[in-house]
């Protein structure tokens, strides 16, 4: 049966998207083109089950196939509106413990199968050489699974005018207290990516997953001195246009989008108020706020405990890991002091890396990477899961992957990128302020960055940066840079915020080459660092 | 549906990217799509890549990717929208000019000034195109691969690279001006050999548009041998230390200054407006910043050059802006000589009818001294085989912050005498350039799309400010 304009128009989110946007893009399932139906339309079933029959045919022990449909908008508050719209597929097989991948723009079935095809081929004529092993972790076949990612308000059903006047509005908030002004742009980005997995193991699945962001940078203007700062609570996000609208969203914000700028402004008078003062070159005990802990995880663990990486097959790339003997140190080694406890996950509300099943059809699960300081796992695929197949067997662990396989899209092969990453919080209701607090002569660091070396190991952060004394900040303090050593920091770890002082940030996972980008959640409360060394960054030896 | 269309969308094995006459019909049937008036202008992108990525010693992906990307402008009332799509079918190419009229309507008009008429430009016909490349078949790719694996294996090394052969498309149909279609291929190989235990590791790398000009047994020689000496480094102190560069590593502190999309220091507007390096002052009587046009920046013997006429180093002949790439001296003879600008730039500041637009690909010339004659000359120093991470700490001088990578070593009386651990650097392109003692034969370095000939060199005082005990 064809589906007709009517029927796509009828078929829920969709509609309301096409009703926004009129965009019947065509594909070809039968021998005239028609729009593009929804993404669980069985007829995509067919689509994806024509390539995997061709790398049946052509000799693959296991084959999966991803057709992906991105749609991205991206409106400013000027009314600037971006529409953008990728139709891919990818197909991988494996032949004898190698790869071959092949992916392209067009789902068509002749299509399908020249992909199937190639990626057939192109893992033959590798595995002509030398004998190389993949043990795939088990995965229970998936009949006919649908998901979507559970937003409140789909960005892509309201009117882009909607949104640029919400924009607009918060410039003119902005603009209307105490001198401040939006530097730039407030800007606004939407993604639904629809997926349609299949394998060989007989999975079938669809997902629909959103993906939003912002930014909206202030600057203050008082009694001469100027202060400047961007609202932390718009990065990337696994959240609809309610990340801009609610009222609270947990871990990203307790207030609404108007109150949390007005808490920055607040913030940024309050420190413009300061003496400033140079560094005192030195070692101080620390307070970093949340999203500085959520970097320094971004930057240090969160790569380092990526098992590919650790191995060295991003050697060529990004680098490889201080975790450099993954399968010794697994269960035995000590990555920070007892109170560092991060766990992976790709469920949590909210998540970038949330999904139903991961890009090999795998349902991920929660799972700890350190716990109570000791490292305990590494983030997997189904392929590096069998790296590990003995070390679970000894532990008596199941042997899984924890679903961390991720492309951007189709056009892409899979890598292991990293999942949904939480630090565990302390279990009362200390904050950053209290944390500060309890320092008698020490640093406090906010929104500090971090730029680290190809082993995740050594590294030097910066940010907004205050002097402590008897528990309160007294100055701010001028070309102040740290420098740590990973495994040092978070054995220095001394106390740590609580729950409500945990907080959500959109992070990216850069590897692989060709380099693709995914993204990931980082949650972590603020934290006290023991003894960090303190050096001028703009000072030459 | 005609069959031609049908044709276009498949892209398939006989046709991975788009000729020219393809994208003149696509550009022809989007401009017939548009309603209300107004102004229409379409880019047309697209690409073929074939790769092979290997880990521990094996071959971990083999891949043959290919994609589309038409992007529609519709300006109206000087509102202009935009909107993008990857399907080339009437009705996906018909939807995205109506969004791309939603947008533009939704849109504040955005008046600018009245593009003065252009001059016909003339476009230089540089070398971008390969068959050679285009045509590397899959099993070419993988045996090249595997000699240079086997090496690295053969001596109980792991190695890890990356293998890719690409073609790119680029057609531009602006409003009122001819339509500009450029097809170009891209072939780049790196590597990087580790110990086991990781305490060592070397890299080689190399790109350019045609893969023969890619002797990948040299880079896999080369990667081997910095692995096997790089093994077991020693602790130095961090301090000034005299080092020989190799090309890539002048190459990773020089892109700095020229490439403009990782920093804008060849600039004109920037510098005429008080900021980055070329900034030689306020001028109080004519009320605005001086560039150092015409003032010694760096050594005498440093000249950064860009012919797009140049064989090895071909780009598409002209910006996003289809203004020409011409031949230019950025710094000649350690004077600074020409800043880069747009043409609307251009023509207000200075009444030139072109600019000087930077497609960030250089030429820079050397000397006569090896690398090896560099070493046997010095006393104490260190060699580096390449930065990363390198990251701009102060505009004003140029200040950034980096790393060593695969591979230091300090020199002792004319020899290398040991392995050294990496070192965190802080230090100015231009102080090292300032502070040259030797310079060597420029060659290819690795740059994929923008092409660089560099020379190795010997600079003094090079500020380590702290250890780094990553491999």
């Amino acid at each position: 049966m064809p589906i007709t304009r009517r029927d796509f128009v009828k078929s829920g989110v969709v509609a309301a998207a096409v009703a926004a946007v009129p965009r019947p893009l065509l594909m070809r399932l039968g021998p005239t083109r028609e729009p593009v139906p929804p993404i669980d339309d069985p007829r995509l079933k067919e689509l994806v089950g024509r390539a995997l029959e061709a790398t049946r045919a052509a000799g693959a022990s296991y084959a999966d196939v991803r057709l992906t449909h991105d749609r991205g908008r991206a409106v400013r508050s000027d009314s600037e509106v971006r529409d953008g719209e990728d139709m891919v597929v990818g197909v991988r097989a494996l032949v004898n413990g190698y790869w071959g991948f092949a992916s392209g723009g067009a789902w068509s079935p002749d299509e399908m199968a020249r992909l199937g095809r190639t990626a057939v081929a192109l893992a033959k004529t590798n595995a002509l050489g030398k004998k190389r092993v993949v043990d795939l972790a088990p995965v229970p076949a998936i009949k006919d699974g649908h998901w979507v990612m559970p937003v409140k308000i789909d960005p892509f059903e309201v009117p882009p005018l909607e949104i640029a006047d919400f924009l607009a509005s918060l410039e003119v908030y902005v603009a209307r207290m105490r001198g401040a002004q939006v530097n730039g742009f407030v800007e606004s980005s939407f993604r639904l990516q629809e997926i349609a997995f299949g394998s060989t193991l007989g999975s079938y699945c669809t997902q629909r997953c959103y993906r939003t962001s912002g930014s909206l940078q202030v600057v203050l203007v008082k009694d001469g001195k100027q202060g400047s700062g961007e609202v932390d609570c718009l990065t990337d996000a696994g959240l609809g246009w309610e990340l801009f609208t609610a009222e609270r969203i947990p871990f990203v914000r307790d207030r609404s989008l108007r109150e949390s700028i007005r808490q920055l402004l607040d913030e940024i008078e309050a420190y413009t108020k300061l003496p400033i003062k140079p560094l005192d070159v030195g070692r101080y005990d620390t307070v970093l706020d949340a999203l500085s802990v959520a970097h320094l995880l971004d930057g240090t663990l969160a790569p380092a405990t990526q098992l590919d990486r650790a191995l060295g097959y991003e050697a060529n790339a990004g680098g490889t890991s201080y975790i450099n003997a993954p399968l010794e140190m697994l269960g035995t080694y000590q990555a920070g002091s007892q109170l560092l406890t991060v766990t992976g996950n790709r469920s949590e509300t909210g998540g970038c890396a949330t999904v139903q099943w991961d890009d090999e059809g795998v349902v991920p699960d929660e799972f700890a990477l350190v716990k109570d300081g000791v490292l305990v796992d590494f983030q997997t695929t189904r392929e590096s899961a069998g790296w590990l197949k003995d070390a679970y067997a000894r532990a008596g662990k199941t042997f899984r992957s924890h679903g961390c396989a991720v492309a951007p899209n189709g056009i892409y092969a899979p890598l292991q990128h990293a999942p949904n990453i939480t630090m565990a919080p302390d279990r009362g209701d200390v904050d950053f302020d209290a944390l500060v607090a309890g320092v008698t002569k020490g640093i406090a660091i906010k929104r500090m960055g971090a730029n680290m070396d190809f082993q995740c190991l050594n590294g030097m952060g910066s940010g907004v940066t205050f002097e402590i004394k008897r528990g309160q900040r007294v100055a701010m303090i001028g070309n102040a840079a740290v420098l740590f050593r990973a495994p040092e920091l978070w054995k220095g770890l001394l106390a740590l915020g609580g729950t409500t002082s945990s907080r959500r940030y959109g992070m990216f996972d850069g590897k692989g080459e060709p380099p693709q980008n995914s993204s990931y959640s980082v949650t972590a409360p603020p934290a006290l660092f023991k003894q960090l060394t303190y050096i001028d960054p703009l000072r030459k030896a | 549906m005609s069959s031609h269309v049908d044709r276009l969308i498949r892209l398939d094995d006989g046709q991975r990217i788009l000729s020219k006459a393809e994208c003149d019909t696509i550009a022809r049937r989007v401009k017939g799509f548009a309603e209300h008036g107004g102004d229409t202008d379409v880019e047309i992108k697209s690409w073929w890549a074939g790769e092979l990525r290997w880990g521990r010693n094996r071959v971990s992906l083999a891949g043959d990717r290919r994609n589309i990307g038409v992007e529609v402008t519709r300006t109206i009332r000087q509102a202009p929208g935009v909107a993008a799509t990857n399907q080339i079918d009437d009705v996906s190419l018909q939807a995205a000019v109506r969004a791309a009229e939603r947008s533009a309507r939704l849109m504040q008009p955005w008046p600018q000034d009245l593009e003065k008429p252009r001059p016909p430009f003339t476009y230089a016909t540089p070398a971008i195109w390969s068959d050679a490349t285009y045509n590397q078949t899959a099993s070419e790719s993988e045996q090249a691969v595997r000699a240079l694996m086997d090496p690295a294996e053969a001596q109980a090394m792991l190695s890890a690279g990356y293998l890719e052969v690409r073609a790119d498309t680029m057609a531009h149909y602006p409003k009122d001006r001819p339509a500009t279609y450029a097809a170009f291929t891209n072939a780049q190989c790196s590597m990087t050999v580790r110990d086991e235990k990781g305490t060592g590791s070397g890299w080689a790398g190399l790109s350019s548009y045609d893969q023969r000009a890619i002797d990948t047994q040299a880079l896999a020689k080369r990667a081997l041998e910095k692995a096997v000496a790089s093994r077991n480094p020693v602790s130095l102190e961090p301090g000034r230390y005299t080092v020989v560069l190799e090309p890539q590593a002048v190459h990773d502190l020089v892109r700095w200054i020229v490439n403009p999309r990782i920093n804008g220091t060849l600039d004109r507007g920037g510098a005429e407006k008080g900021s980055g390096p070329f900034v030689a002052g306020y001028d109080n009587a004519l009320n605005l910043f001086r560039s150092k046009l015409g003032l010694k920046v760096v050594d005498e013997r440093i000249t950064i050059s860009h012919d797009p006429m140049d064989p090895l180093l071909g780009v598409v002949p002209y910006n996003g802006d289809d203004e020409p790439y011409r031949s230019v001296k950025w710094i000649d003879h350690g004077v600074l000589t020409t800043l880069t600008d747009g043409r609307d730039y251009a023509l207000t500041s200075r009444n030139d009818d072109l600019g000087h637009p930077n497609s960030g690909a250089y030429r820079m010339s050397g000397g006569q001294t090896t690398v090896e004659e560099m070493i046997r000359t010095t006393r104490r120093g260190l060699l580096v085989t390449r930065f990363w991470g390198v990251t701009l700490l102060d505009g004003g001088s140029l200040l950034v912050n980096g790393l060593t990578r695969d591979g230091l070593w300090l020199i002792e009386n004319g020899k290398i005498s040991k392995a050294v651990k990496n070192f965190r650097f802080t230090e100015s392109p231009l102080f090292v350039l300032n502070s040259i003692e030797q310079l060597g034969e420029p060659v290819p370095v690795f740059s994929p799309f923008v092409p660089a000939i560099v020379p190795p060199l010997k600079a003094r005082d090079f500020s380590f400010t702290s250890l780094i005990d990553a491999v």
